[in-house]
């Protein structure tokens, strides 16, 4: 029983096309690496379209504890980092000058 | 930290909604009273797929033919997803895999009520596509805000898929529905076959066993049984009306006074000696389990062998 062979846990990642990062969907049981790709794909990609996928032995993510509360501890105020610190002071500023505040998406993106 | 300590907090975390994960401390009841309800989910999905891979042959048109073998190779894709983290959860307590899944054939482990029914004519395959999964759905759904994470997520998977195989039901008795009258004959016969195992579905209305006082006690569920039953009949049974289907039930009616469906109880020992494995086909399909994971045990070996030539 002790030598009995066992599948190996393989974490999948789905990459969904090339302008989508890879993303965790879940893991399969497999006996290598190239079984568990296509037990990804049968498993995780019936319908959804991909264009690669990553498998990783489970034991080989390094993770963080879910009850290390303090690995992810915050100051109290981010503001100074965010976008909402400091577009609706300005956006008041430039109506003086009769000016809209620029807009990532609207301005440089789709403009 | 004490365990004492340890099991406030934990009730803390559930009160406030968070998941819980694989790798979390978590009282042993929590522990292995989910490996069980997810062992029976996982092997409930495969079992279910049993009686309608029986009908992919004989399946009228070819469409047809190609929805239904999707719809069983989604059901044996859900046994794997949950099998696959009721074994994370499983793996402290010193079990496997493979326990998992035989424990099927010793009768230690269950798979549910609705799957030990025949399933005789196409209308079978209809009505299970469209009631037994509603009845599925309503369930599920029902354990979407589980309050295990693993469980959480491989849930919105699989209800996302049970959504195509209500409409693959529906579209089959839709068809059925408005054919020649022996069609319409055969529906209503597979809706009188099924009735009664739909509302045994669900389980009885009050009901005190322990795993169903922890499952709820731990907001890994949080509907009863009637309320998802009653649910079901909101859904499905002005729609079954509306198709000119006749209730096997002449007392099922809508209860104005006290808004609830009101409905003939079903012979509630059918369903005790099914949890005994004594149903109308329990020990057929546990035996085709059974002979199917033996003719296969040379292909889970193969995978782990390592290719002598390469190695």
């Amino acid at each position: 029983m002790a030598d009995k062979p066992i599948f190996t846990v393989y974490e999948v990642f789905v990459q969904k096309d090339h302008a989508s990062p890879h993303i965790w969907v879940g893991s399969v049981d497999a006996g290598s690496p190239d079984d568990a790709l296509l037990l990804a794909r049968e498993g995780f990609l019936r319908r959804d379209p991909a264009v690669s996928i990553w498998v990783v032995r489970q034991e080989q993510v390094h993770r963080t504890d879910y009850e290390d509360e303090d690995f992810f501890a915050r100051e109290s105020d981010k503001q100074y980092r965010m976008l909402t610190g400091y577009n609706k002071a300005n956006a008041e500023k430039w109506r003086k000058y009769k000016k809209d505040l620029l807009d990532f998406q609207k301005d440089f993106v789709k403009d | 930290m004490t365990d004492a300590e340890r099991l406030s907090r934990f009730m803390e975390r559930i009160e406030r909604g968070d998941k819980i994960e694989a790798t979390d401390w978590m009282p042993d009841e929590y522990r292995v009273t989910l490996v069980r309800f997810m062992q029976m989910h996982a092997l409930s999905e495969i079992m279910g797929a049993l009686p309608e891979k029986d009908w992919v042959p004989k399946a009228p048109t070819l469409a047809r033919k190609l929805s239904l073998m999707a719809k069983v190779q989604d059901e044996m894709g859900h046994g794997q997803l949950i099998m696959r983290i009721a074994e994370d959860l499983a793996a402290p307590l010193g079990k496997t895999r493979e326990d998992l899944v035989t424990e099927l054939f010793t009768g230690q482990a269950k798979f549910h009520n609705v799957f030990h029914m025949p399933a005789p004519t196409w209308a079978d395959v209809g009505m299970i596509g469209w009631l037994v999964d509603g009845a599925a759905v309503v369930s599920q759904a029902a354990l979407l805000d589980s309050s295990y994470g693993p469980y959480a997520r491989v849930l919105q998977r699989v209800c996302a898929e049970e959504g195509f195989h209500i409409q693959h039901g529906e579209s089959v008795c839709l068809a059925l529905a408005e054919g020649m009258p022996e069609q319409r004959q055969m529906l209503q016969d597979g809706l009188n076959r099924w009735w009664e195992s739909l509302l045994l579905f669900f389980g009885p209305a009050e009901t005190t066993s322990a795993s169903a006082t922890v499952l709820m006690k731990y907001r890994f569920r949080t509907k009863t049984n009637e309320e998802l039953r009653q649910k079901f009949f909101t859904k499905y049974v002005p729609r079954i009306w509306s198709l000119g289907l006749t209730l096997p039930d002449p007392d099922f009616r809508w209860n104005e006074e006290q808004q609830l469906w009101q409905y003939s109880q079903p012979d509630w020992s059918k369903l005790k000696a099914i949890v005994k494995n004594q149903g109308p086909l329990s020990q057929y399909r546990i035996g085709l389990r059974q002979t199917s994971y033996e003719q296969t045990q040379w292909v889970r070996e193969a995978l782990l062998s390592k290719p002598a030539a390469i190695a």
